[in-house]
């Protein structure tokens, strides 16, 4: 299973891709993934690479990933090619007309490429007083939801518990059920 | 009893072998992609109770001779950097491999192919081979972890430093690794006062260089008789259509490509040893193979080694490109051109029209919102639009996004380039105003030798130190000027930066406010023309602690108010928030509140007074 990870520079995508290194930690899984640390940080586009199985490479090639999450939907629609067909995505839009877009839907469908698309902002203005801090456990929580990537919300749930700091645990649990809820309510 | 288990970053599994290995002394200069090590040494250090010191040297040449004596004693020690560190430490690492040292002396260079957060994408194996000192050149955490241990025997066995040059994608891969347990190493520190083997005078030099070049031979012949773990075939072929012999990073890369092509004719040497090359290893293997093919990150230093090159392709004869990451998309396409076969990556069509249609381009790096190093740019050059600004290495380099960075060259050369500035000027009696700006960290690594030479020769500038309390780029460490230190329980000293300025013998020293816009403006102004009269530098320091820190500071939330906005841009160009962007349809100025932090510094920067404060009877 390869996984990739993208969006903007301080937006936890480290902590989420820590978080699919703890399931698969539980699970006794083999596990090789690349991260983004540094310059390129600071609010630019961040991208990370996490695969489970007997991988040496820590770099996913382009058509090999099953799963897309995406913080932002610019650095989604960047970052599509490494979705292999019929492969799943999650996606936190703030612009939902691009996704009218005639070429990108002609895209998607012919690569039978599923993508769930949630306006995460408006998630967390309404319930979590607008800490967008809370946006990439959201995303892993809809993830959870969709049951996409082979991992279970419950999974997903007690990695958050076990990495979140003392201070941020409720919250994120609560972020967590959000994301799940997003999706039931699609 | 298994080990226990652990998914972690490269870095942290390195860090780990450091203090499994019985490490005492362990020093660093923070610098991506190496700056987890050195946190992650002391992390382990404290929940494994070692006695390891742990700590941030002022630059890498300090971290690296601090290192370097305790292993004169017999303690196992350790350098971490990143590549252009070692520029840095070069002088005690090019004398300090002819020494003789007692205890393991392990130093870790991390290099950024690509580059993704550096100056240059030099090859520290390469300085290996010029210094003459062994290198480990890792494939996976898990291999450095190993290699790590190995180094420091082999350090101990030929008594010479030895370096570990993990690149980027190993510091920052994420792998499950299995820890281990510490050696217990009983070693006080003895100091054998010897003048032959510790003082590196020319007439010891005409012994220890011998010396040096026979420990390298020795260790050459160990790479190629005892470290078949770290240079193998796979597999094993007598004679496959296609050799390639790949080094690091770079024969992770070649595995998972050749397995998801499936391919059997094409065999594989890993080298985990690039210096010195076990050549016999390299040969037999060449001489099997019509067609080789070297893989390896940045420069061709496998490639070099090897004496008869003409079957071979590589960096060298430009088969490979000579610069940039070997990532996975450009080695399928070198494999399938050695192999002679057609090949093309094509985009999709539907793909790529939708991405030129939504124009969507990668975001760069960009100062954080409230960053105060914008605020304090903004009025650098509301003091002095036609100043020349030299700058340095730190996220302040970004203020290139501002105008307010004219050159970046390396770490304390922003104090060094004004200098000459302001001599090329004064010889034709043209003065310009040269505001220099520094960041905390970087003046204490290599701006205090600048200054020094500025008070000494009389040069006239602002140097702007932005004082962020913090050493922010490579993600948050202390340094001198914080006096905080790695280790639980370890307290260092804070120096304020105030006193060392005015210890250099500057008398122009104003400490300021970065919000203060207006305020500052006034200073540099006043600043420069100090300056000029007295012919000597003058220094503003920025103070703001940087917005990582998550200090409390009161919430200004703004508004444009688009009856007042007429579209010009002057906040995009020279403000650029990531809170405030540009909607071209509208041609007006918004506040993006999924970035925007309310800091209300941009209330002082539209010439047209088009950004507000939103007041409580409007929200």
């Amino acid at each position: 299973m390869q996984y990739i990870i993208v969006g903007l520079g301080g937006q936890g995508i480290l902590f989420a891709s820590r978080v699919l290194g703890q399931i698969a930690l539980k699970r006794g899984e083999n596990v090789i993934g690349s991260e983004v640390h540094g310059m390129a940080q600071r609010g630019g586009s961040v991208i990370s690479h996490f695969k489970v199985g007997p991988y040496k490479c820590p770099l996913i090639s382009a058509g090999d990933a099953d799963v897309l999450l995406a913080f932002d939907q610019n650095e989604a629609i960047r970052n599509l090619h490494f979705l292999k067909d019929g492969g799943h995505c999650v996606i936190n839009v703030h612009r939902r007309e691009a996704f009218q877009n005639e070429s990108l839907k002609t895209y998607l469908a012919k690569r039978k490429i599923d993508a769930f698309l949630l306006n995460g902002y408006e998630i967390l203005n309404e319930h979590m007083g607008g800490n967008y801090l809370f946006l990439n456990v959201l995303i892993l929580g809809a993830m959870g939801g969709l049951n996409i990537g082979g991992i279970s919300f419950e999974e997903i749930k007690e990695a958050v518990s076990t990495l979140s700091p003392a201070k941020f645990r409720d919250d994120n649990l609560k972020a967590l059920e959000l994301g799940k809820n997003a999706v039931h309510a699609s | 009893m298994a080990n226990e288990k652990a998914v972690l970053l490269g870095n942290e599994a390195i860090a780990r072998a450091v203090v499994e290995a019985g490490c005492e002394v362990a020093c660093a200069y923070p610098g991506t992609p190496s700056s987890e090590i050195l946190p992650a040494i002391a992390k382990f250090a404290d929940s494994l109770g070692t006695k390891t010191v742990v700590e941030w040297g002022t630059n890498e040449k300090v971290a690296f001779e601090v290192a370097m004596a305790a292993s004169f004693t017999g303690k196992r020690s350790c350098v971490a950097m990143k590549h252009v560190g070692l520029n840095v430490a070069a002088d005690p690492f090019m004398s300090g491999a002819q020494f003789d040292i007692e205890g393991g002396l392990l130093l870790i260079v991390a290099d950024d192919p690509g580059p993704h957060s550096s100056q240059t994408e030099q090859d520290s194996r390469l300085f290996g081979l010029f210094a003459k000192v062994p290198v480990f050149d890792p494939s996976s955490a898990r291999e450095a972890m190993e290699m790590v241990k190995d180094a420091y025997d082999l350090s101990e066995k030929h008594k010479i430093p030895v370096m570990l040059r993990p690149t980027v994608r190993v510091d920052h891969c994420r792998q499950d690794i299995e820890f281990g347990t510490p050696i217990e190493l009983d070693r006080p520190a003895k100091f054998s006062k010897d003048v032959k083997r510790w003082v590196c005078l020319p007439a010891h030099v005409k012994i220890t260089h011998p010396k040096l070049n026979q420990k390298i031979d020795a260790v050459r012949d160990d790479f190629a008789h005892s470290f078949s773990k770290y240079n193998y075939e796979v597999p094993a072929q007598e004679k496959a259509k296609l050799g390639i012999i790949a080094g690091g990073i770079s024969f992770a890369v070649v595995m998972d490509l050749l397995a998801k092509m499936g391919r059997r004719d094409i065999s594989v040497l890993k080298i985990g040893t690039p210096h010195p090359l076990p050549v016999d290893i390299v040969s037999d293997f060449i001489n099997r193979h019509e067609n080789v093919l070297v893989l390896e990150e940045t420069y061709p230093v496998i490639e070099m080694q090897i004496l008869d090159r003409t079957k071979v392709k590589g960096r060298w004869n430009g088969f490979v490109p000579r610069a940039g990451e070997l990532v996975p998309e450009v080695v399928e396409e070198i494999i399938h051109k050695a192999l002679g076969e057609e090949f093309s990556i094509k985009a999709d069509e539907d793909l790529k029209k939708a991405i030129e249609e939504l124009k969507v381009t990668p975001k760069p790096p960009m100062l954080c919102p409230g960053c105060p190093h914008r605020a304090s740019f903004f009025a650098i050059r509301k003091a002095f639009p036609d100043g020349i600004y030299p700058s340095d290495i730190g996220c302040y380099t970004l203020g290139v996004n501002q105008k307010t960075v004219d050159t970046s060259l390396c770490m304390g050369a922003s104090v060094t380039q004004s200098s000459g500035f302001y001599l090329a000027h004064k010889i034709d009696g043209k003065l310009r105003p040269v505001i220099a700006t520094i960041g905390d960290s970087t003046f204490f690594h290599m701006g205090l030798p600048g200054l020094v030479n500025a008070v000494y020769n009389k040069h006239a500038f602002v140097l702007a130190i932005l004082d962020n309390r913090i050493t922010a780029m490579t993600g948050g460490q202390p340094h001198p000027g914080t006096g905080e230190k790695p280790r639980k329980g370890d307290a260092g000293r804070a120096i304020p930066l105030e006193r060392v300025v005015k210890g250099c013998g500057v008398e122009f020293v104003r400490t300021v406010r970065s919000y203060d816009i207006e305020e500052n403006v006034k200073v540099l102004q006043e600043a420069w023309e100090y300056a000029k009269e007295h012919e000597e530098p003058a220094v503003v320091i920025f103070s703001h602690p940087c917005m990582l820190l998550r200090q409390e500071q009161p919430k200004i939330p703004v508004r444009v108010n688009h009856d007042k906005c007429i579209g010009c841009k002057f906040c995009i160009n020279f403000f650029n928030c990531p809170g405030l962007v540009f909607d071209e349809s509208a041609k007006k100025a918004f506040i993006d509140s999924r970035f925007c932090v309310k800091c209300g510094v941009c209330l002082n920067v539209c010439p047209h007074g088009a950004i507000e404060v939103i007041s409580e009877e409007g929200r």
